[in-house]
């Protein structure tokens, strides 16, 4: 079976299994909403707060509510012992993952397309004008906060204290590509900052670039340890 | 390695920080060989079955399951199905999609078929579309038993298989084992209950603070393996 395949059916594996829980999305969502709404309710939003606080109140909600899904990502395999036969399985063990890795990827993307109306609602946010750009960072972001997420997911997997370890040793790490994607947002919603958002993109692509290839290459030693 | 050599250890060891979970050891078991492998807790049972379906690698020396290493080899180790203490299936999933998930992972050809006969040989039939959380013990070891054999595997390890079944299920399983023998599969159980199997037996191992303290080839009864476990205990003593 090639990689692909091994992929492909990890993702859905996965996809099929929160369609039916929810257990992952539903708390990132709600999450999501309330720390947008307690910042609705503590800073006076909208106007100049939008391009002051906007960006980072919005990526500071995302990369909470990331760790709570990532805190999942290999739950359903320790439960059971499942992931002994996912390695049992033949073929590459990194496909295990590039599944892992999309799903983290998708989710966090659908709690962000969820929860944007509402941005838009406490910031009074025109939408429609913002919306490509932002998908794009959205996009950007989401793939170098499950890129490096997943890895550490599967690190902390084992670890009695996963819960407290995982943000502990993750958010260090990820700083660069928030920061990265609280400029790019900011630039989106300032608009006619197009050079920035280009440089801020640019740089959230390499920062994913080198974690995956990284993750793929560590990936097999951490799992099994 | 001989061709006629399923399992091959040649000084193979597991060391876990300061102890030996499993001592270097040399092991041959032919092919199509029905192996009990016995021993007290801690003895290094499991670690031996996890050494031989390559869900870790050797501390020192090989593990070679028909000449090839299984940590490395996917070719290996898509010739072993594992019975482990846990069940290796996913709860929020129907028994159908569980087999199916597999299957797919070992690329199998006419996946929806292989399927229902896997479901249909281990009375499942009814129950393929009821998600497995809700299943009993008995039905899910069934289940497990399905998934272990779903790519028709040369060799088949199992880890306790006898825990938490009621008589019927035992029976059952005490059945597939005896038809996995017929079939010429190499089958190498690790269980404390040997009187369920005993009469299958034609290889006996038996492991003791991470050695192996005993190997030969086996046709006796309870009571001859009950002279030479206890012989053993006593020969350490």
């Amino acid at each position: 079976m090639n990689f692909y395949q091994r992929t492909v059916a990890i993702l859905h594996k996965d996809l099929r299994a929160e369609w039916r829980t929810k257990e992952r999305l539903s708390p990132m969502v709600f999450f999501v909403l309330l720390v947008l709404l307690v910042f609705n309710f503590s800073f006076e939003l909208g106007g100049a707060a939008l391009h002051e606080i906007g960006p980072g109140v919005l990526w500071s909600s995302y990369v909470f509510a990331s760790l709570l899904s990532l805190n999942r990502t290999f739950a359903a395999e320790s439960e059971n012992g499942s992931l002994d036969g996912l390695l049992l399985a033949p073929g590459d063990r990194s496909a295990l993952y590039l599944g892992k890795m999309l799903g983290n990827l998708i989710f966090l993307l659908a709690v962000q397309l969820l929860s944007l109306p509402f941005f838009a609602l406490f910031f009074n946010l025109s939408i429609g004008f913002y919306l490509w750009p932002l998908l794009l960072v959205f996009l950007f972001g989401s793939s170098s906060l499950a890129a490096v997420g997943t890895l550490f997911a599967a690190m902390s997997n084992n670890m009695r204290l996963r819960e407290l370890l995982l943000p502990l040793l993750l958010l260090p790490l990820i700083l660069p590509a928030v920061l990265s994607c609280v400029a790019s947002t900011a630039a989106v919603l300032a608009q006619n900052q197009g050079e920035k958002l280009y440089i801020h993109l640019q740089m959230l692509g390499v920062y994913t670039l080198v974690f995956a290839v990284l993750s793929f290459l560590l990936f097999e030693y951490v799992i099994e340890e | 390695m001989s061709v006629d050599e399923a399992i091959r250890l040649e000084q193979a060891a597991k060391q876990y920080d300061a102890h030996w979970g499993l001592a270097p050891t040399d092991l041959n078991i032919a092919t199509g060989a029905f192996v009990l492998l016995a021993g007290d807790n801690g003895a290094g049972k499991s670690t031996l079955l996890r050494l031989l379906a390559g869900l870790c690698k050797p501390s020192r020396g090989r593990v070679l399951i028909l000449g090839q290493e299984p940590h490395s080899s996917s070719m290996a180790r898509a010739s072993i199905g594992l019975l482990a203490h846990q069940t290796l299936l996913y709860d929020d999933l129907t028994a159908r999609e569980n087999l199916l998930f597999y299957a797919r992972l070992y690329a199998l050809p006419q996946r929806q078929a292989r399927v229902d006969e896997m479901l249909d040989q281990m009375g499942l039939m009814q129950r393929q579309h009821h998600r497995v959380g809700n299943f009993s013990r008995g039905m899910k070891q069934r289940l497990a038993l399905a998934r272990a054999s779903l790519h028709r595997p040369s060799l088949l390890l199992f880890d306790e298989p006898f825990t938490g079944l009621d008589a019927s299920a035992v029976t059952h399983l005490r059945s597939q084992l005896a038809h996995f023998k017929e079939q010429g599969c190499t089958v190498l159980v690790v269980t404390h209950r040997p009187e369920t199997v005993l009469q299958l037996v034609d290889y006996l191992v038996i492991l003791r603070q991470g050695r192996v303290d005993y190997q030969a080839p086996w046709s006796g009864d309870m009571d001859g393996f009950q002279a030479v476990y206890q012989g053993q205990e006593s020969k350490k003593l």
